[in-house]
């Protein structure tokens, strides 16, 4: 896992800078995450499967963190991936569902991924079909109202197929959550909407893939704490990489660190 | 209106179970059935607009056609976003019911009309917009609705409207001739009709013919409301919505793509927030779009007034 997750901070920091995309820190936050979602949870083959599990990015500003997940994964092809953000190219910085039959759904604005995610849920639920469906949101992304509306109803539904992860890296576009607004206590906000709450260490896959095995009779959240930037010393815990751009000599000292 | 378009999808329900309802906590008295009978496909998420549409979107993605229903400034407005981004964007299917047209609920207060909601409306590119004017056009626009690959926005009035088609059979995307007349064409859409039928009688006493006309697919791009216009001097959109925005811009734009030179007199609410209290009835007579209104402003076109 630790190869895979390299690889794909690497890659992610290589798109970064050919792109000169911002949301960098955004997209490495949340690498172990997808990897361990992706490489040890999710029921998603190639070709894609019907009855799969799906991940909705809400946080949909990390989508470099998805299409440098799914290319590793086999699902994207290098020319794909490299089209991100170009003239004319082939992946947005915000994802578009009807760019790649593995993006799920067309996001970007925040608070949309958890109600999306209730609904798959529930209509799987309706199906008798047995997937799952993981929703990753930011810890800013908390700040919205419509998380809320459906983290009153998820359990109410009884979705025991629903799990979301938050990523908590405490840095959001221009402050830290914790700071911004009540953040803490969190666990507990979600306990009392009726959630089954743990927080675990966001960069440790098998805390990750454990939290995300549990049985629970109900929907889960998993408060991944986080660092952001992680993987590249001079990004991690920095306000300034949510929109910094990667130039040149940033991008050799940051896959030299990730080479070590 | 409501009660055939709500008849209608329970029949559909009956037979498809694939269709769900997602209710934001309205409809009191209207879906007690269709809960009883479908209470697998009925969801009364609660009082969360947001939450209904983005569930929809889910529900859509996974293969189910979904009706989100509530009063229109709820369906439209407040989850304009999700709408959007979750609906439209992402192409599914989904039928949004508002009830509550214009100012319908009037003296309600203005956060209960929709007056502003088709100009919302428009600046989706794939939504269809129906705003029927009686029970035919509105199980029309439902059909319609229900078997299109785009989404739909239907505005009802309420209930109790009155059966102007002869037909049941109609072809909703074309405008609808329900008076035919000769050089002053009455365009209209939802309740309006009774107010421009009205109209039309009173102006027969004036020797004026005025044809009488609804256009319930406010966005068709069928040829027969710009041929209609062509066959007219004289064009009058009445609508119980802002002038700007309504089926008045939407006519302007298209004689304006198409190269059509034709003046059109927009008979509708000000674009200005309602503060006026009183009923649907009132609300019209004040704003200038009632039945005499709609008389004295053809009148002053014509230079009879």
């Amino acid at each position: 896992m630790d190869t895979i997750v390299k690889n794909i901070r690497k890659e992610i920091l290589n798109i970064a800078y050919l792109s000169k995309s911002p949301h960098v820190g955004s997209a490495l936050s949340c690498v172990e995450i997808l990897s361990t979602l992706y490489f040890k949870v999710l029921n998603i083959k190639k070709p894609i499967n019907i009855d799969r599990d799906r991940f909705i990015l809400s946080k949909a500003h990390a989508a470099m963190a998805l299409y440098a997940t799914l290319y590793h994964k086999g699902f994207l092809e290098k020319k794909g991936l490299y089209g991100y953000y170009q003239n004319g190219g082939t992946l947005p910085a915000h994802t578009d569902r009807f760019t790649h039959e593995y993006v799920e759904i067309s996001a970007g604005s925040l608070g949309h991924g958890l109600p999306i995610g209730l609904g798959i849920a529930h209509a799987m639920k309706l199906q008798g079909n047995g997937s799952n469906v993981f929703v990753l949101m930011g810890d800013g992304e908390m700040q919205e109202g419509s998380i809320w509306e459906a983290a009153m109803l998820a359990p109410k539904l009884n979705l025991t197929n629903l799990t979301v992860f938050v990523d908590h890296n405490n840095l959001q576009g221009y402050g830290r959550a914790t700071e911004l607004v009540e953040f803490y206590p969190v666990e507990e906000k979600w306990q009392s909407f009726g959630w089954d709450t743990q927080t675990i260490n966001g960069h440790d896959s098998n805390a990750i893939e454990n939290a995300t095995n549990k049985k629970s009779d109900k929907p889960k959240a998993i408060i991944c704490k986080t660092t952001k930037g992680k993987g590249v010393s001079f990004m991690e815990n920095e306000l300034k990489w949510h929109y910094y751009i990667v130039t040149k000599e940033h991008l050799e000292k940051a896959i030299n660190e990730l080479s070590v | 209106m409501r009660n055939s378009v709500a008849n209608l999808i329970k029949e559909k329900a009956k037979t498809d179970k694939n269709l769900f309802l997602i209710t934001g906590d309205a409809g009191l008295g209207v879906w007690d059935t269709f809960k009883l009978e479908h209470s697998r496909q009925y969801i009364n998420p609660g009082v969360n607009e947001s939450l209904c549409v983005g569930m929809a979107a889910g529900m859509a993605l996974m293969g189910h056609k979904v009706i989100y229903y509530n009063i229109a400034p709820f369906v439209i407005m407040r989850p304009y976003e999700q709408i959007r981004n979750d609906i439209c964007y992402q192409e599914l299917p989904v039928i949004l019911v508002g009830t509550g047209s214009g100012v319908t609920y009037a003296p309600a207060g203005m956060t209960h009309y929709a007056v502003e909601d088709i100009g919302i409306a428009r600046t989706m590119p794939n939504l269809n917009i129906f705003s029927p004017a009686d029970p035919i056009e509105a199980r029309a626009s439902f059909e319609y609705a229900y078997s299109s690959k785009n989404p739909s926005y239907i505005r009802l009035p309420k209930s109790g409207e009155p059966t102007i088609h002869i037909s049941q059979e109609i072809d909703i995307t074309k405008l609808q001739i329900i008076k035919p007349g000769k050089d002053v064409l009455l365009l209209t859409h939802s309740s309006m009709i009774e107010e421009v039928q009205k109209a039309q009688t009173a102006l027969k006493s004036e020797n004026i013919n005025a044809t009488v006309a609804t256009m319930p697919m406010l966005n068709s791009k069928d040829s027969s409301l710009l041929n209609a216009v062509r066959q007219h001097t004289h064009i009058f959109v009445c609508e119980e919505h802002f002038a700007s925005g309504g089926l008045g811009s939407i006519l302007i734009d298209r004689l304006n793509t198409e190269g059509v030179l034709k003046q059109v007199h927009k008979i509708a609410i000000k674009n200005k927030y309602i503060h006026a209290i009183g009923d649907r009835s009132y609300i019209r007579q004040y704003y200038g779009i009632d039945s005499k209104s709609i008389n004295k402003s053809v009148l002053k076109a014509l230079k009879r007034g």
